[in-house]
């Protein structure tokens, strides 16, 4: 069973946040009602378990003040489900070149997921070239974000533990292989809180074709409490499940029963005097109200000028939809949202066939909207407090993989646990670095290996929390995002 | 003097042999040393620390973490996770990493100073020199069939073990390889290269590189090659050593003091204590609970009224409010007895065993999905388990019993020979469905292989340390328990315990469904059994039967492909039991190293934890029936968990029907009655109950009349000036007062609008999932019925079973948290089934009662909140309904269909949806 945070530790922490959150309303950033509201934030969490219940975040969603100087404030993670095929995106092996055909399964056949489909030794089918003044290799699969090389930090050696996509994706989400923790992103508004009360401190924006493997326990809050959880934003339609009624009602019958039913509710708590969650209750029921109006502003683009539609290639196909949850993204770690997660359809990245065809196709929807964003991030000034993320669960391996009829031409790869490549952009991140390099053909990271955890370790530091402090005690273990092994922030990557 | 140093190859994550221990070298490496330190040597530096600092926990009787550095001998020997020293590299050797991380010794003042850190690193890094040494080389260790046997176990006996023998070979032991199969003996003990094994593999034909996946292994890695050459090159010998259990000789690993530990020793007879104000005192319960209140300055809160009791005896019991008669009736009651009886009719009420039992399915982790992969694999007879619970609660099965057919029904009669399947065979089969809840990918090959299968067995020991035992057992599968005494060895007795039925490298597959692939059928797969009662099995068969006939009759009519068509659709699956059962033969457990199954350690049998027992008594287990495959192991267990005097069983249990009744337990870490867990707020109750429990004959109803019928229950959730002494109702200085949780606010809901099915068991009702990912329940002609019986997938569960709380199972759920967050009243405001479900409200109301206002409000309070409304309420009641009422016809105006008829009815909805959503119809005082 695992605690939650609890009392003590929230009330020996309010203080100094209670002032720094004043000065921050006293801005006029969310409204001064909002002060009395989270007066009883706080109590959100009401049947407190055990004497001993600690932890190092909060039970609310005030901000709280990081462990130390943090470099972000927000967190864009662009998650690329499936599997993005390192040595044809970002790591260009040009012994590949020479060995292509050559049959290489029965070195790696305990790595392999689909045997029967195996083929040789395949090389990229795209071009690479030197791009920005750092001079990064990019294929020309992504001929926008290569214009931003000198925007991002490529990690070129990330590696995992298993070449599932289920437990590949839980551990990159979560640190570790099963259901039922964490998220990344629950952990760091855990951690932090929100800047802002009208909003969901964790925003997923999921592709209307589909979600990805996992579904929704990708931004689950496992044994934090719900209030951690994603809050999915959908960016057609009602954006929040039952945000909108289902049944359209008159606004003044609408208006005539809250009113009643906020009569009906006063009378019940005053009856309860020092019955403080009920206080909460209340709370929560105009917090629900603002978020109707709230929500629906941080989602309408329309007000966004053409131009900067058109840099995230909204209004035309394959980019519109991905540009605007690329954009909306901007739109909410403007408002303070901490962490938006961006997804997209299916398994798009998991180009079992087709590396050639369907992995481009990958690339046109996501390459410009991407560009766009890193550019509108830095003409705003946004970059200076945002960090982007991008990457998947997992890389994919140097042979091919042939479809039933073993046509070459439609050739893809299997999944990779050993190497893949994710990269960063923004606050605190040494932009033009490569870092990290994989064996000759792509197959392992060899230096400067970076696993899950660092990676895990790496994004909570830049946003001023350490890994090993960032806590929930479950019966005297420290329950972590990076769990029990070591882990190392990559500071080669960090300015 | 000779002098020799050892190589101990440091297990990170490589495949290592489990004989690490090699002579490399006779002489040291030179000896480096640090400035201002001269050469440390073991006798003269390293011995003396280490028995200053370390011999506490770790000597020759203590062996904490099966470490013992009394001597050279027990450093090269290492402790439970592997060596502890690489020569020459101390940032390699545990031993350094502890100490030097001020990890060791683990009590502050004791820790090395710099200097003894300094010195152990330069000893370590000259080369680590046992110079204490009598002079002799110890005897190179030889592989045994210890070490190859894991091996086969990992890569090869799934197709050539005792159950499945390709080619005619079964490699499980030596016996055997030495028959060979079709094509010879599989080894010739002395000659690797006429060892067909060997050949096989060096060859790189074994195993199949194309079939890995199809099987779940891994292929065999060179360190593994070469362990098994070694082995048939010495001459294949096998040692004589038996399995770690206990016995009748004293255990070093966990001491009398261990034992002393108050959750480890049987609830204690206690006296009742003396209070003050005894008329407050309606039994037992109070008295111990009145004595620390009058202990504090404080006392027990007034009485709750009638109407408040019978409202939380209702939603306590059943998970519903009263009826507006019974509220009536029992408000009116001149009997003394009045509320007693009202207690005994809710525990008759068949609506109980929906409220407990759905307690037990948190803590078993009951779900109808395997979880785990995208496809969430279904269990189509889940739902069976849930219904032997449901009924065990109503029926008040006495708690041992309900365990022990929990933990070893398969072992309780000979099913597969008996006569009649009888219904309670039936249940005991059903019942071991307890373990087989934890979330399981491994009916997919690449999901499937060996370290998948043991997350699922450290899953349902978790779930058997949690619900029952009160143990956080899982901590102890990868190194020694931190806090309680149970050594790394005693969770792998427990791993032999189930053994039989829960075997890694034996491993029954779920039942996968055609288009969920791929998976290949010929390794094992199989979840059920065909053992159902055999009524139920002889009705299905006649209608199978039935079917078949009439369809023959129908291939004669002159069209018979509608016919045909309709009466295939008659057909019923073959009803099965979803259940764990013990298959024999087990394979041997070995300790893992960090739980890694690629480090395996000793041979290990089956047990229990040690600590719970006088530490001397071997385990006996016994063929549970003469002749029987079944081992017994789990029988055995099951046993000794329902001895009456066991310490843990009553008391987790009473703590947690306590838990229920008062919002928290006396032990308030439910699942953790260990030193990491809180102690019980009140010991000696926790103990009287405890025994009384047994004394009962383990019966829950006799458990809730206690608790309910005492004063302490019956409390006002009034905040008092009282408050301020017992600001956490640590002391119970009254009733919590308690936010409905998922079950019961959409069951209330269904109720209250007169759209509850009542109808109980069988399959689980369909849920179905909208565009924007909505998830509603599938209902039925009747409505719905409650939400213990509707499906519960892992991937897919009710929107309003996420809003309100209802947990994820991973692998299960001992508390569920109580949040209040703004979806929940995002739900309630504008989920569209609220809000029908409202206008069924308002419906039932104006059928009942007409169309007065008055009337209108009085049973809209009757019926949803189990009570009378105040005159302010019916007041605000009235002209809020005038109010909606206008606003209704404005608006139908608006639109030109005004009806009066018709906004009074739409009025009323929205004042019962108002109803529905506010604090009275969610809270319990």
């Amino acid at each position: 069973m695992l605690i939650p945070p609890a009392g003590p530790v929230l009330t020996s922490m309010m203080p100094a946040n209670r002032r720094s959150f004043f000065q921050r309303i006293s801005g006029g950033l969310c409204g001064a009602a909002l002060a009395q509201l989270l007066n009883q934030d706080g109590l959100l969490v009401n049947r407190i378990i055990a004497a001993e219940a600690t932890g190092t975040g909060g039970n609310n969603l005030q901000p709280r003040t990081p462990h130390f100087e943090p470099r972000a404030a927000s967190v864009i993670h662009l998650f690329m489900n499936g599997g993005p095929s390192q040595m044809d995106l970002f790591d260009p092996k040009p012994v590949l070149d020479k060995l292509h055909g050559q049959s290489y399964f029965d070195k790696i056949a305990g790595e392999v997921e689909s045997p029967q489909s195996a083929g040789a030794l395949m090389r990229s089918p795209f071009k690479f070239s030197q791009h920005g003044q750092c001079g990064m290799w990019v294929s020309d699969a992504m001929p926008h974000l290569a214009q931003q090389a000198d925007d991002i930090a490529l990690i070129r050696s990330m590696h995992t533990t298993n070449l599932t996509h289920e437990p590949a994706v839980y551990l990159i989400q979560t640190g570790k292989m099963g259901p039922g923790r964490p998220t990344l992103g629950s952990w760091v508004v855990y951690g932090l809180g929100s800047e802002c009360q009208n909003l969901p401190a964790y925003v997923v924006l999921d592709d209307p074709l589909g979600l990805p493997v996992n579904g929704v326990e990708n931004w689950h809050s496992g044994f934090l409490p719900p209030l951690f959880q994603g809050t999915r934003f959908r960016s057609t339609g009602s954006p929040v499940l039952n945000l909108r009624p289902d049944v359209d009602r008159p606004p003044e019958v609408v208006r005539t029963e809250r009113t009643l039913l906020s009569r009906l509710d006063q009378i019940h708590q005053r009856e309860r005097a020092g019955q403080s969650v009920l206080d909460a209750r209340i709370a929560s029921y105009e917090l629900a109200a603002r978020m109707q109006i709230a929500a629906s502003d941080a989602l309408n683009i329309s007000g966004e000028t053409q131009a900067t539609q058109e840099m995230y290639g909204i209004g035309r196909e394959p980019t519109d939809s991905y540009g605007r949850r690329c954009l909306i993204a901007r739109r909410l770690v403007e408002r303070g949202v901490r962490f938006a997660q961006l997804y997209i359809n299916g398994q798009i990245w998991d180009n079992h066939t087709g590396i050639a065809t369907d992995m481009k196709a990958a690339c046109d929807r996501t390459d410009l909207p991407i560009a766009g964003l890193l550019r509108d991030l830095k003409q705003r000034g946004l970059c200076d407090n945002t960090l982007v993320v991008w990457g998947g669960e997992f890389g994919r391996l140097p042979i091919a993989q042939l479809p039933a009829d073993k046509d070459a031409r439609k050739a893809g790869r299997d999944h990779n646990k050993n190497a893949f490549s994710t990269w960063m952009s923004g606050a605190g991140i040494k932009a033009g670095t490569t870092f990290g390099t994989t064996d000759e053909i792509g197959l392992s990271a060899v230096e400067g290996r970076v696993s899950v955890a660092d990676w895990h370790a790496t994004i909570l530091h830049l946003l001023g929390l350490h890994h090993e402090q960032l806590f929930v005690l479950d019966n005297g273990l420290k329950e972590k995002l990076t769990g029990v092994l070591e882990a190392r922030v990559i500071e080669e990557i960090l300015t | 003097m000779r002098r020799f140093c050892f190589f101990i190859g440091f297990i990170v994550t490589a495949t290592v042999p489990a004989w690490p221990l090699k002579v490399i070298a006779d002489e040291p490496v030179g000896v480096k040393t640090n400035a201002g330190l001269g050469p440390s040597t073991f006798q003269s530096d390293i011995q003396p620390l280490l028995n200053r600092k370390c011999l506490n926990c770790h000597g020759a009787d203590t062996r904490k973490a099966e470490l013992n550095l009394a001597h050279g001998e027990g450093l090269r020997k290492g402790g439970e996770s592997g060596p502890i020293i690489v020569a020459g590299e101390p940032l390699k050797s545990l031993l350094f990493q502890k100490v030097n991380s001020g990890e060791m010794p683990p009590e502050e003042k004791d820790r090395l100073s710099e200097t003894e850190i300094r010195l152990i690193e330069q000893w370590i890094t000259a080369g680590a020199v046992f110079a204490d040494s009598t002079g002799e080389h110890p005897a190179l260790q030889i592989p045994n069939q210890h070490d190859v046997i894991p091996i086969m176990l990992r890569r090869c006996t799934v197709c050539h073990g005792h159950r499945r023998q390709e080619g005619g070979l079964n490699l499980s032991s030596k016996a055997t390889m030495l028959a060979g199969g079709k094509s010879g003996p599989a080894i010739v003990p002395g000659k690797p290269d006429e060892s067909r094994l060997l050949l096989r593999v060096h060859a790189g034909e074994m195993p199949p590189h194309d079939r890995l996946v199809e099987a779940s292994v891994k292929p065999m890695e060179d360190s593994e090659t070469s362990v098994l050459t070694e082995w048939i090159s010495a001459g294949a010998p096998e040692v004589d050593v038996q399995p770690d259990v206990a016995t009748s000789e004293p255990d070093s690993l966990v001491t009398d003091e261990d034992r002393a530990f108050w959750a480890f020793q049987p609830p204690q007879p206690v006296s009742l204590p003396h209070v003050r104000d005894a008329n407050r005192v309606r039994n037992e319960v109070d008295a111990f609970v009145l004595q620390k209140l009058e202990q504090a300055g404080l006392s027990f809160a007034s009485e709750a009224d009638r109407t408040t009791l019978i409202r939380r005896a209702s939603f306590d019991l059943t998970g519903l409010p009263p009826k507006p008669e019974e509220v009536q009736s029992f408000v009116n009651d001149p009997d003394p007895q009045a509320y007693e009886k009202l207690i005994d009719r809710l525990l008759a009420s068949p609506r109980y065993g929906e409220r407990w039992g759905r307690y037990w399915l948190d803590v078993a982790g009951y779900a109808d999905s395997e979880g785990k992969r995208e496809q969430d694999l279904p269990r189509p007879f889940a739902w069976r388990y849930r219904d032997y619970v449901i009924r065990a609660f109503n029926t008040d099965k006495p708690y041992d019993r309900f365990i022990l057919e929990q933990l070893a029904g398969d072992e309780l009669t000979d099913y597969e020979h008996a006569e009649e399947i009888t219904p309670a065979i039936a249940d005991n089969l059903v019942a071991t469905a307890f373990l087989r809840m934890a979330p399981d990918a491994t009916w997919a090959n690449i999901t499937g292989y060996v370290p998948d299968r043991i997350e699922v067995i450290a899953d349902e020991i978790d779930v058997l340390g949690s619900a029952v035992m009160g143990l956080t057992l899982k901590c102890a599968r990868c190194h020694s328990h931190k806090f309680d005494p149970i050594p790394h060895r005693d969770y792998y007795r427990m791993v032999a315990v189930f053994k039989g039925a829960y075997d890694e490298y034996d491993w029954l597959k779920p039942e996968v469904k055609p288009g969920i692939g791929p998976v290949s059928q010929d390794f094992h797969t199989g979840r059920h059994l065909p053992f159902v009662a055999t009524a139920e099995r002889r009705a299905w068969e006649a209608n199978e039967a039935r079917v078949t006939e009439e369809i023959n009759a129908a291939r004669q009519s002159p069209e018979p492909d509608d016919r045909i068509k309709a009466l295939e659709a008659q057909r019923q699956p073959e009803p099965l039991v979803q259940a764990l059962w013990d298959r024999g033969e087990p394979s041997p457990t070995y300790l893992y190293r960090r739980g890694d199954p690629l480090s395996p350690s000793r041979l290990i049998g089956p047990g229990v934890p040690s600590v719970l027992t006088d530490g001397k008594t071997p385990f006996s287990v016994e063929p549970p029936w003469p002749g029987a495959k079944q081992t017994g192991r789990r029988l055995a267990f099951a046993k000794w968990i329902i001895r009456p005097e066991h310490p843990l069983t009553s008391r987790v249990m009473i703590n947690r029907i306590w838990k229920h009744h008062f919002g928290f337990g006396l032990v308030r870490t439910l699942a953790n009655f260990g030193k990491a867990g809180t102690p019980p707020t009140h010991p000696e109750l926790l103990d009287w109950l405890s025994l009384e429990f047994v004394r009962q004959g383990w019966k829950l109803k006799a458990m809730h009349r206690l608790l309910m019928t005492s004063t302490t229950y019956r409390q006002s959730s009034a905040m008092t000036e009282q408050y301020a002494h017992d600001s956490s109702n640590m002391l119970y200085s009254r009733m919590p007062m308690v936010r409905l949780d998922a079950e019961s606010l959409y069951d209330s809901l269904l109720l209250v609008s007169g759209r509850l099915d009542e109808r109980q068991f069988g399959p689980a009702d369909p849920v179905q999932s909208r565009p924007d990912g909505l998830v509603t329940p599938v209902g039925t002609a009747d409505g719905w019925r409650r939400l213990i019986y509707v499906q519960q997938l892992r991937k897919k569960l009710l929107t309003h079973m996420e809003n309100f709380d209802f947990p994820q199972m991973n692998p299960n759920c001992v508390e569920r948290r109580d949040s209040l967050v703004a979806p929940q009243a995002l739900h309630l405001m504008n989920n569209g089934m609220v809000l029908e479900l409202a206008a069924h409200f308002a419906d039932r109301v104006t059928r009942e009662v007409g169309a007065d206002s008055v009337k209108q409000v009085e049973r809209v309070y009757g019926l949803a909140l189990s009570r009378s409304p105040s005159t302010d309420e019916m007041q605000i009641g009235i002209e809020a309904l005038n109010q909606l009422t206008h606003d209704w016809i404005k608006n139908l105006q608006d639109t030109g269909t005004a009806d009066s008829g018709d906004a009074q009815a739409k009025a009323l909805t929205a004042y019962c949806h108002a109803i529905m959503n506010s604090a009275g119809f969610l809270y319990v005082d």
